[in-house]
């Protein structure tokens, strides 16, 4: 069988994983001890879908999501490290990783932050937030498509906020990207992937806040095309069971605006979010013309309507280009959510969402009604929530 | 026309140097305090008048549920010393804030909770799902008991002149001179709140806590059925059982609480058989964000005098 094989060699990482994962936590266990700054927690995710999405990260029936044990704290006056380690279950095995391990400068002069490690990259709106803090069971198509869904990968990032009136932070980072595209057509590159972020956000007065970012991601590492041969098919089954983009390309542009209303400032009682999320890839590689480009566009609207409960939606397209057999093909989706939310604390939330999938075209297996019923906990301390 | 375009070109760019050069030099140099909450604010003022104040919440919003907004790192990138109240109540906001302004002056901040003894410590607390908002520290609402607040202006005071060492006898000079006028206050409080002693109380949340503990007054229900979860109709229901036989002096919410289960809870309670009206009482948390000593004297002062008021 050569699926006992392939499963002892899928088993290794995870194996080596919780190993780290374990090792972690003992560490941290003592650690706290003496450090008392230090703040261990823990996040479950479980979800039940009706039917698995296109393009989406969950199984069909119920499925442990992105769960999470973290460790945050500091080391020494200078620097703060957090760890975090993942489990989840796809495609029924359970995939174990460490998540992020990073740590970062505190006290650098004039507004800049450095810092290394593994960790989720700035881009766009979402990718910087965990998971178990989205509003929607998954996370928007531009996400699933152009970034496997949460790109965290190994690198630098050095970040200025500038002392302006108004909130302004450019940003860069490089990372070796072989969490972006797992596997390269040509020689790798030991910093495959770059980021130029800039940020920029105010309060227009008490009720109303805003923030817009422009992301720019330069990849150096073109995706290995698969050949779509009969035979090949079971093994390409087990290979794409990664966590890269599955569109990719030289240069990704994205444009990300948030507004939040909250009646006089006061969000516990009231909110509502807006949030607007474009990407476009270009420079596809050499299969493709110069003139091919991959977009994707995500808009979300949330309600807090009382202080446990949120209504939202969400609207998404994506539209790419794919290359077979020496043919480009146009491929899209269009994709729309709703889901209730009631949380009653901000350590539980249960979300009910119906997620529609039309306009198909190359991509299979469209999921045309889809409930998911998603318990998210979290014990212990959690990171604070950016905006 | 071109050398006009050249022109017109050159005088864009230095008008847009001009702009960003006024920006990253901002106003002229001023101490700027960043303060959580607006009762710091109100001490700050006190204690340094010519201080640049950003309030970073009002009595409007309920302190424990602040997003960390792009205005609020900016105000506290320019930020020379950060003061908040601590035991956790800025937890799921401040860190972010301290993160993204990337200020190192922002770090070393003044936490009023750790100048002064907290209520209701509950150590080895850990955060379950189900257990709601716990403060293993005790409860953060200090600033609610006065003799506290004269303690924290003190702590405060002892910052600001190693911030400012230049001002050390004008600060000095100042925290003196508040001390003796808020003590002269605090006795007649004190004597004017006296009939309050022993009173029983219910109210939302124990965001009054140093109140009652500073006046007597005795909270024999909380609104919420968890720390910071919002009250549900069972819980209302059983509160209601266990105080019809000896209904409490008044029901106490904050203005950025929902008036509705409190509302809901007094007309229950004053149609009942015994006829006695339980009022209900919407107490302002804390000072507006433009205070200094005038106003926090005022709002201590209308605390009295409102419980005084209702409570017979």
């Amino acid at each position: 069988m050569p699926f006992a094989h392939q499963a002892a060699w899928n088993r290794m990482p995870a194996t080596r994983a919780a190993v780290t994962a374990g090792l972690l936590s003992l560490c941290g266990g003592v650690f706290a001890q003496s450090n008392p700054g230090w703040q261990f927690g823990a996040v479950l995710d479980i979800t039940h879908t009706s039917q698995a999405l296109a393009q989406g990260s969950r199984d069909k029936g119920l499925q442990l999501g992105h769960s999470d044990l973290s460790a945050a704290g500091p080391l020494g006056a200078w620097f703060k490290a957090q760890v975090n380690a993942v489990v989840a279950t796809h495609e029924g095995k359970l995939e174990k990783e460490i998540e992020e391990a990073w740590i970062q400068t505190k006290r650098l002069p004039g507004g800049l932050q450095a810092r290394a490690g593994r960790f989720a990259s700035q881009v766009g709106y979402l990718n910087q937030q965990h998971p178990h803090a989205d509003d929607f069971v998954e996370r928007p198509l531009l996400y699933r498509g152009f970034l496997g869904g949460h790109w965290n990968d190994d690198g630098l990032r050095l970040n200025w906020t500038v002392p302006t009136p108004f909130y302004l932070m450019v940003g860069a980072e490089a990372f070796r990207g072989k969490r972006l595209v797992e596997e390269v057509a040509g020689p790798a590159r030991r910093m495959g992937a770059t980021t130029f972020v800039v940020k920029t956000g105010a309060d227009l007065n008490r009720s109303h806040s805003w923030q817009l970012g422009l992301s720019h991601i330069r990849n150096a590492r073109e995706a290995l095309i698969e050949e779509h041969e009969e035979g090949a098919e079971e093994a390409e089954h087990e290979h794409e069971h990664g966590h890269g983009a599955a569109f990719s390309g030289r240069r990704t542009e994205m444009v990300d605006f948030t507004w939040k209303w909250a009646p006089g400032g006061n969000n516990r009682d009231q909110q509502v979010r807006v949030g607007v999320e474009f990407a476009r890839i270009t420079g596809l590689g050499s299969a493709f013309t110069s003139a091919d480009k991959h977009q994707a566009r995500a808009l979300s609207a949330v309600w807090r309507f009382r202080p446990e409960w949120e209504v939202g939606a969400r609207w998404d397209r994506l539209r790419v280009r794919m290359a077979h057999d020496g043919d480009i093909h146009g491929g899209q989706l269009n994709e729309r959510a709703l889901m209730l939310a009631w949380k009653p604390s901000h350590m539980q939330s249960l979300r009910l969402q119906l997620t529609s999938q039309r306009d198909a075209v190359e991509f299979e297996n469209p999921a045309r009604r889809s409930w998911q019923l998603q318990y998210v906990l979290a014990f212990g301390a959690h990171g604070a929530h950016a905006f | 026309m071109p050398s006009d375009r050249g022109h017109g070109l050159r005088r864009a760019a230095l008008a847009c140097a001009a702009l960003l050069g006024s920006c990253l030099a901002g106003p002229t140099w001023a101490f700027t305090v960043f303060a959580c909450e607006p009762e710091w604010a109100a001490l700050t003022r006190v204690l340094v008048p010519s201080a640049r104040v950003h309030v970073a919440t009002h009595a409007g919003q309920d302190p424990h549920h602040i997003e960390a907004r792009p205005a609020l790192i900016a105000q506290l990138r320019s930020a020379d010393l950060v003061v908040c109240t601590g035991a956790s109540l800025e937890s799921g906001w401040l860190p972010t804030l301290q993160e993204r302004s990337g200020n190192p002056r922002a770090r070393d901040v003044f936490f009023a909770a750790d100048h002064v003894e907290l209520i209701d410590p509950q150590p080895g607390a850990i955060g379950t799902p189900w257990a709601g908002d716990v403060h293993a520290e005790g409860n953060p609402h200090l600033h609610l008991d006065p003799r506290r607040l004269l303690q924290v202006s003190r702590a405060l005071g002892d910052r600001l002149i190693k911030e400012l060492p230049a001002e050390r006898a004008a600060i000095e000079l100042r925290s003196r001179a508040f001390e003796a006028a808020w003590r002269q206050h605090l006795a007649d409080w004190e004597r004017r709140a006296a009939p309050l002693r022993g009173r029983r109380i219910a109210a939302q949340h124990t965001t009054f806590g140093y109140l009652w503990h500073w006046l007597g007054l005795q909270q024999v229900a909380d609104l919420e059925p968890r720390p910071g979860m919002s009250p549900t109709p069972g819980h209302l229901q059983r509160l209601l059982e266990g105080l019809r036989a000896a209904p409490p002096a008044a029901v106490v919410v904050a203005p950025y609480q929902d008036p509705r289960p409190g509302r809901w809870l007094t007309g229950q309670l004053s149609s009942g058989a015994g006829g006695a009206r339980v009022p209900l009482l919407a107490l302002p948390a804390t000072v507006s964000e433009s205070a200094a000593e005038k106003e926090l004297v005022q709002w201590m002062d209308g605390l009295v005098r409102e419980l005084l008021q209702v409570v017979r």
